[in-house]
């Protein structure tokens, strides 16, 4: 139906062009050629066929024709030619406008599908991207629901085990006088209720600790880790943080490798100090009792140096690399938890240290140790101002403390 | 039981370990502990104690697995520790050969309270059907060749499949069976998912063997494990 209208609407714009320029031309008779009429109805001819196609651009070419001989070549007011040479520019005329309108009503229809095809493909992209954004809103989705339940299992299992110490504790503590499963009554010693309390101070420590971690990664990640910078040199920074973690490493070799000069750092001392002896713990924790563990600072080129903490034991796989530093995450229990050492860490010590590393300007990663120690964990940081004087440890030593 | 009884604790968490050697202690128990489930098998061979207490999640081989590997060799009375939320993992844990739970974290009281039952239950087990005709436990008197079952000495009459599940019940006196373990041996393999079969019988059998069945005594609801039979009103 609308193609029909359409069409009816070419023939009467092809009748309504012919006849408006017949009549001006006829206006203008004076002044006007042969050739003058032929271009005059070639362009109504084109004009039709861009706008309404061929169908109303061949019923124009005929109309042209038709006027073209009627009122403009002798004789006048009729349909016949005189003229043999008339007859020439009739029959030129009427294959130049079939011609135009063809090939005009062919440029305008490939220019039509050209555009549908670029819309259609317009559409398509549209279209993939709403599901690409669909499909990754699903994921981030799933990745917010899978860390809330490693959140869930975090407090569960890390909150709920000092509390089941402390519970047993206490309830024993607590007891009223009972007779035992042989008929002795009971009566807790003092060695007994000691062990007891202690279990119960460290275990109210291990609590603390674990909400302490909880809001320090809150505060890196609401972006208030607010960095108090001054300078200093890297091996102050490493000398406390070992020192720090000499508890969790008494079963270790420690060994620091410093070269002799090193570039002093602008860096927040406290926060450095944590993510190294967050790596060293780790490493304690997760390497056999009695191997080395190195700790290690080189410039890693001019405007960065490179801290690494090195351990031996069964490494990292490769594809765990790069979890191991989301929040909760912990190899040992979310990745393959056959044949390896319970966690003990909160799952939160790796997440704090990036979030401190990044927040300095630096990158960390864990890579192959080296010297067939398994793993390598390790961060940069900028350096910020000239080379400090040479510090008093000779170098490449190794310290075994 | 022969002077102090033995108390085999497995757990990975120094702390808990330590706790309950202390406490268990102190209540005239023998402790020993074992910080993963390998080790456990090999004390066990060494020492023979007389109860496992085991946390389920820990490395070389889980409590799981550890419950399996004891049942194959023996009848010890087991009573698994876990996390509130690691439902399934309890209900595989009994389903595996445990006797009891005790979800974390528990009381000193409620862990002694199951102790004394389990070593109580082993000292006093029913004796099997071949033996005698009678089986006499707490309050209840069955006797198979009629199939016949007091209660405080008044008699119930019982449908077949109800008389299965009573019987299944009070041979395991004392231990949480679960609602697979529970329907696979009165109804067979095939009808383990079929958790309102079970249900229904168990309502039957209260209404039939308990003074006020809405507040049962002897058959108890574990919520989402099971039931635990208590021959003792």
């Amino acid at each position: 139906m609308r193609s029909f209208q359409k069409n009816w609407s070419g023939y009467v714009l092809a009748v309504a062009g012919v006849a408006t320029v017949t009549a001006t031309l006829k206006l203008l008779d004076a002044h006007i050629n042969a050739a003058t009429v032929a271009l005059a109805f070639l362009l109504v001819v084109l004009f039709v066929a861009t706008w309404r196609g061929a169908r109303p651009a061949v019923v124009a070419s005929v109309l042209g024709l038709l006027c073209f001989n009627f009122f403009f070549l002798p004789p006048f007011g009729t349909l016949t030619v005189e003229a043999a040479d008339n007859w020439i520019a009739l029959l030129v005329f009427l294959i130049t406008a079939i011609t135009v309108g063809q090939l005009s009503a062919n440029a305008k229809r490939r220019t039509q599908e050209a555009e549908a095809g670029r819309r259609e493909i317009e559409r398509l992209y549209q279209e993939l991207r709403d599901a690409f954004e669909r499909a990754s809103h699903a994921e981030a989705l799933r990745q917010s629901e899978k860390l809330k339940s490693a959140l869930l299992d975090a407090v569960t299992h890390d909150i709920r085990t000092p509390l089941t110490s402390i519970k047993a504790s206490v309830s024993t503590l607590l007891q009223r006088p009972a007779t035992t499963a042989m008929g002795d009554t009971v009566t807790i010693d003092a060695e007994a209720r000691l062990d007891m309390l202690q279990v119960i101070d460290e275990e109210c420590d291990r609590l603390d600790r674990f909400v302490e971690g909880l809001i320090e990664l809150a505060r890196i990640e609401a972006g208030e880790m607010h960095l108090r910078r001054r300078w200093g040199t890297i091996d102050e920074i490493l000398t406390t943080a070992i020192a720090r973690a000499e508890p969790m490493t008494r079963h270790h070799q420690v060994q620091i490798q410093l070269p002799s000069e090193l570039p002093a750092v602008q860096v927040d001392p406290r926060a450095v100090s944590e993510v190294i002896f967050t790596l060293i713990d780790n490493a304690a924790k997760y390497s056999p009792i009695g191997s080395a563990i190195v700790v290690m600072a080189t410039q890693a080129d001019t405007d960065f140096l490179e801290v690494a903490v090195e351990s031996a034991g069964d490494g990292i796989p490769v594809a765990l690399r790069e979890r191991v530093f989301d929040k909760f995450f912990r190899a040992t229990r979310d990745g393959d938890s056959s044949n390896v050492r319970p966690p003990r860490g909160s799952g939160m010590g790796l997440a704090v240290a990036k979030g401190i590393v990044e927040a300095h300007g630096g990158q960390i990663w864990i890579e192959d140790g080296r010297d067939g120690r398994a793993t390598r964990v390790a961060f940069t940081l900028p350096v910020g101002g000239p080379t400090v004087e040479p510090h008093t440890l000779e170098s490449p030593e190794a310290v075994t403390l | 039981m022969n002077g102090q009884a033995r108390i085999l604790v497995v757990d990975d968490e120094p702390q808990i370990a330590r706790v309950l050697r202390t406490g268990l202690k102190t209540h005239g128990y023998d402790v020993r502990v074992a910080a993963d489930g390998l080790s456990a098998l090999e004390t066990f061979a060494d020492w023979q104690p007389d109860l496992v207490v085991t946390d389920l999640s820990m490395p070389n081989l889980d409590g799981l697995q550890l419950c399996k590997r004891l049942r194959a060799i023996s009848q010890i009375p087991i009573i698994v520790l876990s996390v509130r939320g690691e439902e399934r993992m309890k209900v595989e844990a009994l389903d595996a050969g445990a006797d009891d739970y005790v979800s974390k974290p528990f009381g000193m009281d409620e862990l002694l309270a199951r102790l004394r039952a389990q070593l109580r239950r082993v000292s006093a087990t029913p004796k099997p059907r071949a033996s005698s005709p009678i089986l006499e436990v707490g309050d209840f008197h069955i006797n198979f060749e009629s199939r016949s079952v007091l209660v405080k000495g008044l008699e119930v009459h019982l449908t077949p499949k109800e008389y299965d599940l009573l019987i299944h019940f009070v041979q395991n006196a004392g231990k949480v069976l679960t609602h697979h373990t529970l329907l696979a041996a009165v109804w067979g393999g095939n009808y383990t998912e079929q958790g309102e079969y079970l249900r229904v019988f168990v309502g039957q059998l209260r209404k039939k063997i308990e003074p006020t069945p809405s507040t049962p005594r002897y058959l108890l609801t574990e919520p989402w494990v099971g039931y635990r039979f208590n021959p003792d009103s």
